[in-house]
């Protein structure tokens, strides 16, 4: 048995350690100064300015489908608002999926300067729109790049290609078609985008923004890639053993260990690389663990 | 063909991987009142042991029944623990340090590469030998038939977690969704990524 001052040590040192990461400030000093960055500004927030609706056409290694997508869905009267994704290749008459609006703070273009370098490129015309290639390439090994071409005019993401650092192209999608339309004012007060706490940092640059301790779920980000972590349990016999797999630019990876007599399954599910779930899966811990 | 003859058959291609869940279940009932049956299971399982790893761990166990509780009911393993992520201080200086080779892809790892060999993206530990972060380091060098045998049941293990991996996959994908949604630019590309929609299910033990 444990004694109360090494319990109080121990969560005193990982306090320190949390601490240590969260104390970066909240709001970097960071002045959205250049072209590629105020270029990411106005993609960030397209989606609050803009009312729109396409067909995409979204590609991965033996998947192609193409969508029918709307921002916001215009049969919804009530806030906060919705978009609608209908996946025309898959059934008749498909219906609608719907999807939320993305979290956007203020200071979340400096957090995404420090973690990708960002830069402009080529400029093509796509769905009859001109576009400026923005390029997000990561600073480290735990980002994916990202290649988007960002409509001039209204910051929309028209087309995007996710790749390993190395090049190896993961998935992408294009607009063919997509009219815009003035976005009107809600009809109801509700704040559309639901702020999001940029909780404490455990692996460089991902942040938690959600989590449920009874349950085991977490979810990280650092402001482009999302990863999920689920802790499940397994069959006490199962043996110890990591795997992965990879879909489009998703990645599942599996870590059966065992916590006291118990087997315990960690999952990390995201658009990340290998080596970032391995650590988010490094970070897991249990109150009942010495690990 | 008897009925017996094709329950053994089936309990033949059941050890070497290659029956059906349908089959699997048709044995697992048929064992339940053929005592024979299950004596032949058992005599295969310890024989494949034996094989496998040159000795019998437990020669007594029925393995008939512990996968009949596998698949008809789930165990709760653990105890309602409180879970939380902490920062792994030491590895994230590994990658810091060499990241670029961790990036090593799933299969090369598994064909055998060994842990010393691996160029970069090892850790030095003072008075050890090199270990690659958090890979578990299983793959230090052993000679001969030890280590085939030790080939053999890590890529076993491997390929169980390449099904999980799939399975939470497909089961956890629209949760994992809805969650990058919040900050992917184009959010319902998170909803176009994950498997179509369905009852969530608890991984596969």
């Amino acid at each position: 048995m444990r004694h109360w001052w090494e319990r109080c040590l121990g969560a005193l040192l990982l306090s320190a350690v949390c601490l240590s990461v969260s104390a970066q400030p909240t709001v970097p000093d960071c002045e959205v100064a250049t072209e590629p960055e105020q270029a990411l500004v106005k993609l960030l927030n397209a989606h609050r300015d803009i009312s729109y609706k396409g067909t995409v056409l979204y590609e991965r290694a033996d998947n192609r489908q193409f969508l029918e997508v709307a921002w916001p869905d215009q049969n919804a009267s009530n806030a906060p608002r919705q978009g609608t994704l209908r996946r025309l290749n898959a059934t008749v008459n498909p219906q609608a999926e719907f999807w939320p609006s993305a979290f956007v703070p203020k200071d979340r273009v400096c957090d995404l300067s420090k973690f990708y370098s960002v830069s402009l490129e080529s400029s093509r015309v796509i769905a009859g729109r001109l576009t400026r290639k923005l390029v997000l390439r990561p600073r480290d090994t735990l980002r994916l790049a990202h290649f988007v071409d960002v409509d001039v005019q209204t910051g929309m993401a028209l087309a995007m290609v996710t790749a390993e650092p190395g090049g190896k192209v993961l998935e992408r999608f294009e607009f063919a078609v997509i009219g815009y339309r003035d976005l009107p004012p809600p009809e109801v007060d509700v704040p559309n985008d639901v702020p999001i706490a940029r909780g404490r940092g455990v692996i460089p640059g991902y942040f938690v923004v959600a989590e449920n301790h009874e349950q085991g779920v977490f979810v990280v980000s650092d402001g482009w890639a999302t990863a999920s972590v689920f802790v499940e349990p397994l069959s006490p016999t199962a043996p110890s053993g990591e795997g992965a797999v990879i879909d489009g630019a998703t990645l599942t990876y599996t870590r059966g260990t065992r916590v006291g007599g118990s087997g315990v399954l960690i999952s990390v599910l995201g658009e990340v690389p290998v080596v970032t779930a391995r650590l988010l899966a490094d970070a897991v811990r249990s109150s009942g663990s010495e690990s | 063909m008897t009925t017996s003859e094709r329950e053994y058959e089936t309990l033949s291609a059941m050890m070497d991987g290659e029956a059906d869940e349908l089959e699997l279940r048709r044995v697992l009932d048929s064992t339940s009142s053929d005592p024979a049956l299950r004596e032949k299971w058992r005599r295969q399982q310890m024989v494949r042991e034996l094989l496998q790893n040159r000795r019998i761990s437990q020669p007594t166990v029925e393995v008939s029944s512990a996968v009949t509780k596998a698949l008809t009911g789930r165990k709760s393993a653990i105890s309602n623990p409180i879970w939380s992520m902490a920062v792994a201080a030491s590895v994230t200086m590994a990658v810091v340090l060499g990241g670029q080779q961790l990036l090593v892809p799933q299969s090369n790892v598994m064909e055998g590469t060994l842990v010393s060999d691996v160029v970069g993206g090892v850790v030095p530990v003072l008075g050890a030998q090199p270990v690659q972060a958090s890979l578990g380091a299983r793959s230090l060098p052993v000679a001969g038939r030890q280590m085939e045998s030790a080939d053999s049941e890590r890529r076993e293990v491997a390929a169980m977690y390449e099904r999980l991996a799939q399975d939470r996959y497909r089961n956890l994908g629209r949760r994992h969704a809805s969650a990058a949604a919040q900050t992917h630019p184009a959010p319902y590309i998170s909803y176009v990524r994950s498997p179509a929609a369905s009852a969530e299910k608890p991984p596969l033990q």
